[in-house]
């Protein structure tokens, strides 16, 4: 059991606030770690990375190591990187780079170093926040509230399938992908058969999360040539077993469900703004009032909700 | 009696249910205000009771309810009425996952459609829905009825024991081993006289009765066309 949200803002404003409120309200479905992805304004160029360290006392040699395979491509930091430390081991940080020459090679060297260092977002807008401990304590942390930005994800983990650890904490990164990022609530039961094919195929899973398995799976697809909404659509047949997902890219978020609808997703949808949610007490955080609420209580859904202010200005 | 009205709001649900048990007298007449949708309201009811809540309820609202008599301005989260006895609950909207989940007596009245598994492993009462039921409605049923007046979802009364599902309209497909038979006149008065105090009788509705076709009550594990079935 674990909770997730969405939050799709009319105009640019403090999704970061609606997001710790949607994932307050539904701390008790995992208290193990929170986690949230935020769309800033995107960027003309450059991405935002997040990620964290897994030892902070290696933190300049990592910096050193990771400003190295930057160079490597051609990039490199265009201000200082942001370090938060605590009394945990493990450091998160924030970066802001120019473009490297080819995003995919990038990732895969950067990579390299993910037993010491791991970028777990990387955007022109998407920025990944996570770790372990409650919506409150995630947020009070890493200034949550104050982040501004279009739209998010929310995510808080009862871990069942692989460890509690900081970076098994969800939103996932579809890796290489820049900006787009998935949350998940279910057991995914072909994880090892899926996790070996893909594996086949080059690509490189940084935990034992099932859920990163969607979240790559999700990458392999739309490199096929598959949009959003048909890789949402042949994931319901594809992927086995208990689950609701939401994606997110730039200017949207899709969700979809199993075949069984064992997990729950409901929806308000008012004044050219989304809240979804596991629970319905969540997103009634957001819209206090009564309101239409859409439950999509069904087997095998999917659905995108797209930015309004976005599709304006397109 | 007077009304006792009590406000939900962002009061710890323990808090909010000390304070419903407390003003439970026989005959009273409770109002509760500023609902948001909040979990676990209401659970374990005496009889003789009547509770009105204003606005959307989470989860399990109405569960192991013992006689009282519930509406819900609105909608209902997972698992309206789950565990009830006795009583009677009304749903002015939609109901989400597993109403009346367990319930062994009562009656639980949705107005609008329900989410998957209605009616989920019942042992008596009965469940009417004027809209349709969701996915997978009346699974593992062992006694009870629902009735659905708009139709049903897929896998309409998948695995059921000896529960019944009456439908009225479409019904998107069928589950595991259930028998559709026509209903004899005794028995659709029989669900009728359920109908009639709600207002909702009408003797031109065309029923399909599901029962079960008891396959998977006496499995027969050498009989390759049992396997094929599940």
């Amino acid at each position: 059991m674990c909770g997730i949200a969405g939050r799709i803002l009319k105009n640019p404003g403090k999704v970061g606030q609606d997001l710790v409120e949607l994932m307050d309200a539904q701390a008790h479905r995992g208290a193990d770690s929170t986690g949230f992805a935020i769309y800033t304004e995107p960027r003309s160029s450059g991405y935002v990375l997040r990620g964290m360290g897994f030892d902070k006392s290696t933190l300049d040699a990592d910096l050193t190591d990771f400003e190295n395979v930057l160079k490597d491509h051609q990039c490199g930091f265009q201000r200082d990187p942001e370090v938060l430390t605590d009394s945990n081991k493990h450091y998160c940080f924030r970066m802001e780079i120019s473009d490297p020459d080819n995003i995919d090679a990038w990732v895969a060297d950067a990579d390299t170093l993910c037993n010491r260092i791991e970028v777990q977002s990387c955007g022109r807008s998407l920025e990944i926040i996570k770790d372990i401990g409650s919506a409150k304590q995630v947020a009070d942390k890493h200034g949550v509230r104050d982040m501004v930005g279009t739209h998010g994800l929310g995510h808080a983990r009862l871990a069942t399938e692989s460890s509690v650890l900081p970076n098994a904490s969800h939103p996932f990164w579809a890796r290489p992908f820049a900006d787009v990022a998935i949350v998940h609530n279910g057991q995914i039961t072909d994880y090892y058969t899926q996790r070996d094919k893909l594996e086949r195929q080059g690509y490189r899973f940084l935990t034992e999360n099932d859920s990163e398995l969607i979240a790559v799976w999700v990458s392999d697809q739309i490199k096929s040539g598959l949009s959003m909404d048909q890789a949402l659509k042949k994931s319901i047949s594809s992927i086995d077993g208990v689950f609701t997902f939401m994606i997110a890219g730039i200017d949207s978020i899709g969700f979809a469900k199993d075949r069984f609808a064992m997990k729950p997703i409901v929806l308000i949808n008012q004044d050219g703004g989304i809240a979804a949610a596991t629970e319905e007490q969540a997103v009634r955080r957001v819209y206090k009032q009564e309101a239409q609420v859409i439950n999509h209580d069904g087997p095998s859904l999917s659905g995108i909700w797209g930015l309004e202010s976005r599709r304006a200005a397109a | 009696m007077s009304e006792v009205v009590i406000e939900v709001g962002d009061r710890p649900i323990r808090e909010v249910n000390e304070d419903i048990i407390a003003a439970c007298k026989p005959g009273a007449k409770l109002r509760i205000v500023d609902t948001l949708s909040r979990h676990n309201l209401g659970i374990g009811l005496p009889p003789d009771v009547n509770l009105h809540f204003e606005g959307s309820v989470g989860y399990y609202c109405g569960g192991l309810n013992t006689g009282a008599t519930i509406t819900i301005e609105r909608n209902a989260g997972w698992a309206v009425g789950e565990g009830m006895a006795k009583g009677h609950i009304t749903v002015d909207g939609y109901a989400g996952m597993s109403v009346g989940a367990a319930m062994i007596g009562g009656t639980i009245h949705v107005k609008g459609d329900t989410g998957p598994r209605c009616g989920v492993a019942m042992k008596g009462g009965n469940i009417i829905v004027e809209g349709t039921i969701g996915y997978q409605s009346g699974f593992m049923a062992h006694s009870g009825r629902i009735i659905a007046l708009g139709g049903a979802g897929e896998s309409c009364a998948d695995a059921l024991w000896e529960g019944e599902v009456w439908v009225c309209g479409e019904v998107k497909s069928l589950g595991v081993d259930v028998k559709v038979i026509e209903p004899t006149a005794e028995e659709v008065a029989e669900v009728d006289a359920i109908l009639d105090p709600l207002g909702l009788k009408d003797t031109s509705r065309e029923w399909r009765k599901m029962v079960s076709g008891q396959r998977l009550w006496y499995f027969e594990s050498r009989d390759a066309s049992a396997w094929l079935m599940i």
